[in-house]
């Protein structure tokens, strides 16, 4: 494992995230459409908001980069005017914490869907902790609280983890992900034809 | 070892990227002395650009490519200008752009300004406003400012990749002017395709063939001399070459006079955030009529064939073979554009699909489609690449891929915006025969180039645009048609 | 981005970036921990005075982007009002029971998103990314390889959209919108998503490139084109917030609007 992110790995992770950004600032008033139907539907699509950590850790594939990554992608929301104003930072923070340590535990060395399904269960346990203080979601019916919070996990691996680990094998297929990748020492035999 | 009077020089260079077969270098070696002036040449894609970004060490310090080397001296203070003008940039705006590299040298904030000023001078930009969003700036613009923001560097050593690919000719000779004034001291590592102004300005030459070998390396009298045939040979553009291509070129045929009417214009005006950026007074196109468009850089030539595109919000009268414009949907279905970015259309992930893309959509047969493709690809110099990634092919490449794949499908109508810039001559030769040949056949032809060589021999037609205006239109009475 | 749009430079703009973000974040975490009703009221109401006073945009603009204050308002508001524990029944219906301290917390909710929101919109209609980037590297001692590359992002944005149209132009010129079927859809979100982020990658790697080949490194100690200080304004951004909070206070405690006092279920 090198030292630290290159310059690279940081631009490459904050643009990814970025992308992301303009995606969850489109995903608020999708949210809020869904919410009037009541019964915690919208948790369900709660999970985008991991995205962005799990694709970026899944290109680049180094410590740190998941964090960075949500801290990236809710600045760039919240710097497009987010309606949900400075919690989205915090949130952010908070989410690509709960990834990273995922990841950590996994020594950084797994890159499967099981992982990636860990870690945005993870993102999405976080996000229900902050909730726990900013909502009162602890003041809700008892049937409700477990609706939301069966909601938001299965949508957290259904789209952050799932969503995430299908779209990176889509990336890797265009060939843009050896860009950031460090060469192989196959790679480096193969010179010696 | 390092040698003092050595600028960079590398021994037994071995490099090979990961999903080509065989190595693009092999056993390299080279050396450059302390204020040498060197001009590179070889086919497009035999592997400059990629031999400039070891020489600087970029690769593989920054881009990961495989490589060995047995020794390798890195130039200490270097700058390095880009092939592509879009993507040099990190800060928004022209002044912070130039800044940025200000600030990296540790330059006092008092002096930045002035510095900002000098610089841009020296390149021939001059703005009201230096907070000037890069955005706003054409292509042309934008290399200049690159340029610009790379002598902030004030390099030993200046790594040149072609950097007046897109510049009109006024632009491309003062930067060249530029280059000498700043270049006494420098060591200077330049590749560029059209040797007009690169000649008085270098003392050697080293050229590659196609596999990536120096076949020829030396003084630029005897180099241009001794190597002429050998020049030809690689379809390298050389002093000269346009003559000897002319002399054994058929004359093209003359068009059917009953030409149908294609395009009518008639105040025709393309909108930039509603203000009119390009303006047509009136004109009208037949069948068979190639028209070059000229113009210096950010004249709106890249605007007019959006317009006509109908990218952009249009106004006036425009009359498309007897039918009155609305929506881009109709226009598609005659006109085909190649993007000045090659880069932008680019829809699938292989060069061989890019290629065939047009024809599956029209549901043609595989086998019949595997033949054309291959037969473009041959054509086009592209054979052997055809499993590689678009965006991972040389520039010269690119742009021919972007072409091939836009008119395979025999379109009535071609808008070409510089398709041959960054082109050996015999891509180029060849892509303009071709072209010629969909002419002759009936096809019209829009192309914004900067060559004034194509004008002459190709043009049927000749626009300039000046400031966002067609301030003068031709026929070419030099281009010489033979009756069939 | 709202940033380029034209507008007054007020003296909210003057304000130190980070010094801004900070106090922004201080009085976030502060609402956290107010959960009297009638306090969060005034000091919403406190936060859209500044928004609306200070902020320099046209109020047909900040019209328009507080719409979806409502909804969110709104929508923030009605789970807990529905479904909320609480004692005092005035409406049951199924599972929806609407009890006054479910209806007040929610309504302490919706507030409290909409202090939020207010606070945000605040700080990112006022502030210019460079500025707080430059000022984060100055006060904060941000590594400067994260905050070129911030900058190098956001100035992205822009080209991204710009790319996205671009896109969208060459799939019509290739024909791509002719394709039809049922998993068209499924298609169209893949040739958009996957060019417009392959292409991000490439062009952030490229960036890269060239700021390293600018000399990009962070071992040095570098100059600053802009010099991002404090100033007076500051000063007043302080105290007015001193005073808007003690405001609050005051009025929630001697003119109250609602009639409840905290809102947490006991
Ligand atoms: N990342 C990559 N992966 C695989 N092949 C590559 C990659 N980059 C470049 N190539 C191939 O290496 C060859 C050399 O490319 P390079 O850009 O150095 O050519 P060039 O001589 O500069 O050409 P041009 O004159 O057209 O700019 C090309 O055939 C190109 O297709
Ligand atoms: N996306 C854009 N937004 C706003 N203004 C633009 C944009 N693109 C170009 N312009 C402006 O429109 C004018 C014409 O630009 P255009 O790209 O058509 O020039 P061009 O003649 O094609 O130049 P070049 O030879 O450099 O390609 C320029 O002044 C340029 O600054
Ligand atoms: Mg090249
Ligand atoms: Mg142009």
């Amino acid at each position: 494992m090198s030292r630290g992110l290159k310059l690279t790995d940081v631009l490459v992770t904050i643009v990814i995230s970025i992308v992301f950004g303009i995606v969850y600032k489109l995903w608020g008033p999708l949210y809020y459409l869904v919410k009037p139907f009541g019964i915690q539907l919208d948790q369900l699509i709660y999970g985008m908001w991991f995205i962005a950590a799990i694709v970026a850790f899944l290109i680049i594939r180094k410590p740190g980069v998941a964090l960075l990554a949500e801290i990236a992608a809710s600045s760039g929301e919240f710097l497009l005017g987010s309606e949900f104003g400075l919690e989205v930072l915090l949130y952010g923070v908070v989410q690509g914490l709960f990834a990273e340590i995922v990841f950590m535990a996994a020594r950084y060395k797994r890159f499967d869907v099981a992982i990636v399904s860990f870690a945005a269960l993870s993102s999405g346990v976080g996000s229900l902790i902050f909730d726990y203080y900013k909502g009162y979601i602890g003041d809700l019916a008892v049937w409700n609280l477990s609706l939301m919070v069966g909601f938001r996990l299965i949508g957290s691996i259904l789209i952050a983890g799932v969503g995430g680990y299908y779209l990176v094998k889509a990336l890797e297929a265009t060939g843009v992900t050896n860009l950031v990748r460090p060469t192989t020492k196959q790679d480096y035999d193969a010179l010696d034809q | 070892m390092t040698n003092r009077h050595i600028a960079a020089s590398v021994t037994n260079l071995r490099l090979k990227f990961p999903d080509d077969p065989q190595l693009r270098f092999k056993d390299l070696s080279i050396s450059f002395e302390k204020g040498e002036k060197v001009l590179l040449l070889g086919p497009s894609g035999c592997g400059k650009s990629t031999f400039l970004q070891v020489l600087s060490g970029l690769i593989p310090s920054s881009i990961e490519v495989p490589v060995k080397t047995e020794d390798i001296q890195l130039p200490q203070s270097w700058g390095y200008v880009f092939q592509d003008p879009d993507t040099q940039f990190c800060m928004p705006y022209v002044d912070e752009e130039i800044a940025f590299v200000l600030e990296n040298l540790c330059v006092p904030r008092q002096e930045m300004p002035t510095r900002i000023k000098a610089l841009l001078a020296e390149v021939g930009l001059t703005f009201d406003d230096l907070h000037t969003n890069i955005q706003t700036l054409s292509g042309g613009m934008k290399q200049r400012l690159a340029i610009a923001s790379v002598l902030a560097l004030e390099p030993d050593v200046l790594f040149l990749d072609e950097p007046t690919a897109m510049l009109d000719p006024e632009g491309s000779k003062s930067i060249w002017d530029t280059v000498k004034n700043v270049s006494d001291e420098k060591t200077l590592l330049i590749v560029e395709h059209k040797l007009e102004h690169v000649l008085d300005l270098v003392e050697r030459i080293v050229l590659f063939n196609q596999n990536g070998e120096i076949i020829a390396d030396g003084e630029k009298g005897y180099i241009l001399t001794h190597y002429k045939s050998t020049l030809k040979e690689h379809g390298v553009w050389y002093p000269g070459v346009w003559e000897d291509y002319l002399r054994s070129r058929t004359k093209p045929l003359m068009n059917d006079p009953r030409a149908e009417i294609v395009f009518d214009l008639q105040g025709f005006q393309g909108l930039r955030k509603k203000d009119p950026a390009i303006t047509v007074p009136s004109a009208t196109i037949t069948t068979g009529e190639w028209i070059t468009i000229t113009g210096a850089n950010g004249a709106g030539k890249s605007t007019l064939l959006l317009s006509l595109m109908q990218f952009l919000k249009t106004k006036g009268t425009y009359t498309l073979f007897g039918n009155s414009v609305k929506k881009t949907r109709n226009v598609t279905e005659y006109l085909t554009f190649v993007f000045q970015n090659p880069e932008f259309q680019f829809v699938t992930n292989t060069v061989y699909d890019e290629v065939a893309y047009a024809l599956r959509i029209e549901q043609m047969d595989e086998q019949f489609i595997e033949e054309k493709v291959n037969e473009r690809l041959e054509c086009f110099g592209l054979n052997g690449l055809r499993k590689h990634h678009p965006y991972q092919l040389s520039i010269g490449q690119k742009r021919r891929l972007s072409v091939a794949a836009s008119i395979i499908k025999n379109p009535p109508v071609l808008l070409l915006d510089e398709p041959t810039f960054g082109q050996d001559s015999r891509n180029t030769f060849a892509l303009l025969e071709m072209l010629e040949e969909y002419r002759v056949n009936g096809t019209t032809i829009l192309m914004v180039t900067h060559d004034e060589e194509i004008v002459k021999h190709f043009a049927t037609r000749v626009w300039k645009i000046d400031d966002g205006q067609l301030t003068s239109d031709y026929f070419n009475v030099e281009k010489e048609l033979v009756n069939a | 981005m709202n940033l380029d749009l034209t507008i007054k430079k007020t003296w909210l703009y003057k304000i130190n970036p980070s010094l801004k973000l900070l106090v922004m974040v201080l009085l976030f975490i502060g609402v956290l921990f107010v959960h009297q009703l009638n306090m969060i009221v005034y000091g919403t109401l406190s936060a859209l005075l500044l928004l609306i006073l200070f902020s320099g945009h046209p109020p047909k603009r900040l019209a328009l982007l507080s719409i979806p204050f409502i909804i969110v308002f709104v929508s923030t508001a009605s789970s807990m009002i529905l479904f909320g524990k609480g004692d005092t029944t005035w409406f049951k219906w199924g599972l929806i029971h609407i009890t006054e301290e479910s209806f007040y917390r929610g309504i302490h909710l919706g507030f409290r998103a909409l202090v939020f929101a207010t606070l945000g919109l605040t700080f990112s209609l006022t502030t210019r990314p460079v500025y707080l980037f430059y000022s984060l590297m100055q006060q904060v001692k941000l590594n400067p390889k994260y905050a070129y590359s911030f900058m190098a992002g956001f100035r992205l944005i822009p080209i991204m959209i710009e790319e996205f149209q671009t896109i969208r132009n060459a799939m019509v010129v290739r024909g791509v919108q002719q394709q039809k079927g049922i998993r068209s859809f499924y298609f169209k979100l893949k040739s958009y998503s996957i060019p417009l982020l392959s292409q991000s990658i490439r062009r952030a790697h490229r960036i890269a490139v060239a700021m390293e080949a600018k000399r990009f490194s962070e071992v040095k100690k570098r100059t600053f084109y802009y010099k991002i200080g404090f100033s007076g304004y500051d000063v007043v951004f302080i105290v007015s917030w001193v005073f808007l909070i003690g405001a609050a206070y005051y009025l929630s405690l001697n003119v109250p609007i609602l009639p409840t006092g905290d809102v947490r279920y006991e």
